[in-house]
């Protein structure tokens, strides 16, 4: 088994573009989706964006498929995050946003997290600009198919499994893995989107509750502080709802949910490969000192676990092959693996009057 | 130009459902009938659907067998090699770019709403709604790369689908999220509020939270700071609303007397006019408590409640308060046992984030007075640390029995993860006794054999001298308790 790929992960670049396996390419796609590095650089203010149409909403966020103003073909295309500095305020969100911004750059270029290209303000929000991941969220792969094949479930863990090794050395937690926040890219790796909830912890527990109800883990619900093993944790209810396509701990009612996660009790069909079962349940384990991933060899072990046979973990972050599910794009800047959203009006709470300005603004002098 | 006919007749039902129910926020009113209007329409359209045909439909995703390099060929023949178009799946007709009611895309049932809305109109992905009898195979064909060595490389049963649970909502899932909050330094001391209660009031409110797992878990200073906090809120009047379904949420309620009625209207949240609050679910009485989902984040209030007598009495709780006083709590007891580490000899050559690992996977456990910790000559597989209490070392050997006492900081057992040799003394609880402790096995999977800990910075190392070998090296039985006693002071038992 290969694990040496492991402390290269650390510092792994991304491939230049023309590294890319050309052969395996699929005729439909887009070769300038791909090759974001060679365009022009990055536009660096909003008014620099042509708005194409919103890929997501949150609470306090919009993010946008933009393509620069003035750029000739092929075209570039970005993802931009607008977050609306009222609603941060008013929910308490700043310290996140922030964490946000910084932990991105911290991983800029690594494979299978979406790329910061700039951020900026103006007087009411704050932008963040990504890169821009066709596949749409691995959310929809997943609902449509009801279940993914082992092998798929196998991949899109081992590339994440990179992923938290990476940001853990780096001392962040993530706190919100699920799959509406793995996106897949136009070679069908995942990119990471949405560090909302990142922080850099160390050695360190935390305690803001924070991620997806069905995602939490026990020592999150019952605020006992947590770490980075809440990471781990939440792999393996995505492992579970990856294959089975519903999630270990759910209810009618969040605190049904909590309830069950507290109890950590996991109910398996049968039929169920025994390699499957076990990872879940090493890594949905309530005790910390067992708890797979937060154990001697930390990532190691997940990595070496047999549900990752088969897996050279090499190839897998030099992303030398494509993914197992790929976006068939019809023409650049095809969305349709993005649900639609209409533009919302702004809410009366979302205005960014003078007062706030001045009493708030100073919060985001470093964005 | 003249409008659509299906127009004007939603417009006139509309307008037929604005006279009877004279809202006051129109607005709310109209994106909710039509909400209701779309799922219905929707959920319609779905059952005259489900049993036609599934083919002439086009896949949006490309087919794997170009993705995997190499061995896909040892999956020709199969049922599913190459032609695109044979792979179809059961909800493929819900978003095809091809049919005319539905956005081009798996669009989660196309209300196109907020994510985490009610986003009802998204059942059109609920298995039952979906799935039907239709071929249930995903989008791919599995290539060699990832086959599992367990076997084949497709999941599920010869039947999928029966097992797939009905009712789990499969909807986009929002992000929840408290307060940031950050643990006091030493000199900003916090102190939680207290608001006095006779102590018939505080068994009572212990009584009433007492099987809730959100206050299950807690030690004994953070249960009863918390009850503490808990503040008198009078509801003086019949058919007072406390919590109103739809609203933020920050106070969670314990009833200490009077009567409260649950409404929950399905929409999600109350509505005006004389039934907006829905229909009435339960009802709660003295020792009952609601809104506990607001000790966690704020949440929607989930129901409706209103008192349905006069002179009631509540204690509330608000979250901030309650997350804090379990940070403060949680966070010094931390500290502490990474203190008390740091005092283990066995341990000095621990770096901080593996101490911060230990101090992580400590359990504790409570001991009255006169109960025996450990007993001499028993197994020992934990060590202990005494984190309130006063106990006493016991060894048969000594005239008396007696040997020393251990106060606060002090700790036992350690040798436990060293060997497995019975333990060399008896401990007694003199007073109530808190110890946190952990056992070897889970010492040895956070951090590996203690032994390999000692050895690897030890200065004897250099000279070829193992610390554990011979004399003068732990072997578990030496009793080592010369000097002074006192806080951290090792007792090798």
């Amino acid at each position: 088994m290969e694990i040496h790929g492991l402390a290269h992960a650390a510092q792994l670049p991304t491939p230049p573009p023309d590294a890319l396996d050309d052969e395996d390419m699929i005729i439909s796609e887009p070769a300038d989706v791909v090759a974001v590095a060679n365009a022009e650089p990055p536009p660096k203010a909003v008014e620099d964006c042509h708005k194409v149409k919103i890929l997501g909403m949150g609470t306090f966020s919009e993010v946008w498929l933009v393509s620069p103003k003035r750029e000739q073909k092929p075209e570039t295309l970005y993802a931009l995050k607008q977050l609306r500095k009222a609603d941060v305020i008013r929910l308490k969100q700043v310290e996140h946003v922030q964490n946000e911004k910084s932990i991105l750059e911290l991983c800029r270029h690594h494979p299978f997290i979406t790329t910061i290209f700039e951020s900026w303000q103006d007087r009411s929000s704050l932008y963040i600009l990504l890169e821009y991941a066709p596949g749409g969220e691995m959310f929809g792969y997943l609902r449509r198919a009801q279940r993914f094949d082992y092998p798929v479930a196998q991949f899109y863990a081992a590339e994440l499994t990179l992923v938290l090794v990476f940001l853990h050395n780096h001392g962040v937690v993530y706190r919100d893995l699920k799959p509406e926040n793995i996106m897949i890219d136009a070679r069908g790796h995942v990119k990471l989107v949405d560090f909302g909830f990142a922080k850099v912890v160390g050695d360190r527990e935390t305690y803001t509750l924070c991620g997806t109800p069905e995602y939490l883990s026990p020592e999150v619900i019952q605020s006992k502080g947590h770490s980075k093993a809440v990471d781990w944790w939440a792999l393996g209810v995505l492992i579970y709802e990856m294959v089975l396509g519903y999630p270990p701990f759910y209810a009618e009612s969040p605190m049904g949910i909590y309830k069950k996660i507290v109890d950590a009790r996991i109910t398996f069909p049968t039929w169920l490969p025994p390699n499957i079962r076990d990872i879940v349940q090493r890594l949905c384990t309530k005790d910390l000192s067992a708890r797979l991933g937060n154990m001697k060899g930390g990532g190691f072990e997940v990595m070496q676990h047999p549900f990752f046979n088969g897996i050279d973990w090499r190839e897998l972050e030099s992303q030398k092959h494509k993914g197992p599910l790929i976006p068939q794009l019809r023409f650049p800047g095809d969305t349709q693996y993005f649900e639609n959203y209409e533009p919302q009006e702004l809410s009366a709470d979302s205005t960014y009057p003078d007062s706030m300005l001045a009493e708030h603004d100073h919060l985001f002098r470093n964005f | 130009m003249s409008l659509p006919a299906l127009y004007l007749e939603e417009i006139d039902a509309l307008s037929r459902k604005i006279s009877q129910a004279q809202p006051i926020d129109i607005l709310q009113f109209c994106a909710n009938h039509f909400h209701g209007r779309l799922e219905a329409e929707r959920n319609q359209h779905l059952a005259s659907q489900s049993s036609t045909s599934l083919s002439s439909m086009v896949n949006p995703f490309a087919m794997a067998s170009d993705t995997f390099p190499g061995t896909f060929g040892g999956f020709g023949g199969g049922p599913f090699d190459g032609s695109r178009d044979a792979i179809r799946e059961e909800e493929e007709e819900l978003h095809s770019p091809t049919a005319p009611t539905f956005k081009p895309q798996f669009s989660m049932g196309g209300m196109g709403g907020r994510p985490g809305s009610s986003g009802s109109g998204r059942r059109t992905h609920s298995p039952s709604g979906g799935g039907g009898g239709g071929p249930r195979r995903p989008m791919h064909v599995a290539g060699s790369p990832f086959l599992s060595p367990s076997g084949g490389s497709h999941l599920g049963p010869p039947s999928a689908g029966q097992d797939f649970p009905s009712n789990y909502n499969r909807n986009r899932r929002t992000s929840v999220s408290a307060e940031s909050l950050v643990p006091t330094t030493s000199d900003d001391e916090w102190s939680p509020p207290i608001h006095p209660k006779t102590s018939d009031q505080m068994n009572r409110l212990r009584a009433a939270v007492s099987n809730n797992f959100l206050f299950a878990h807690l030690d004994e200073e953070q249960d009863s700071q918390v009850l503490h906090a808990l503040v008198e809120k009078p509801i003086p009047n019949k058919g007072m609303r406390v919590i109103t379904q739809g609203d933020v949420g920050d106070y969670f309620y314990v009833v200490e007397k009077g009567d409260f009625d649950i409404y929950v209207n399905s929409a999600g949240r109350m509505m005006p006019g004389p039934d907006g609050m829905g229909k009435r679910v339960t009802s709660i009485g003295p020792g009952g408590s609601f809104g506990e989902l607001a000790l966690m984040y704020n949440a929607p209030r989930a129901a409706t409640v209103i008192s349905t007598s006069s002179d009631n009495i509540l204690w509330a709780l608000d979250r901030v308060t309650f997350r804090r006083i379990l940070m403060e709590n949680t966070f010094k007891r931390r500290r502490m046992y990474e203190a008390f580490l740091e005092e283990i000899p066995l341990l000095s050559s621990l770096i901080t984030s593996e101490r911060s690992k230990i101090a992580d996977a400590l359990d504790t456990e409570t001991f009255e007075a006169g109960a025996i910790i450990i007993r001499e000559g028993d197994p020992g597989d934990r060590f202990y640390f005494i984190e309130q209490g006063v106990a006493e070392v016991h060894k048969s050997s000594q005239p008396g029995g007696y040997v020393r006492t251990l106060n606060k900081g002090d700790y036992f057992g350690e040798l436990a993860l060293l060997n497995d040799a019975p333990r060399a003394a008896t401990i007694v609880a003199k007073s109530k006794v808190k110890v946190a402790y952990l056992g070897k096995a889970g010492f040895q999977r956070l951090l590996g054999p203690v032994a390999d800990i000692m050895r690897r910075n030890d200065p004897r190392l250099g000279e070829g001298v193992d610390p554990l070998a011979g004399p003068g090296g732990f072997d578990g039985s030496i009793d080592v308790m010369q000097g002074p006693f006192g806080m951290g002071r090792p007792v090798e038992v």
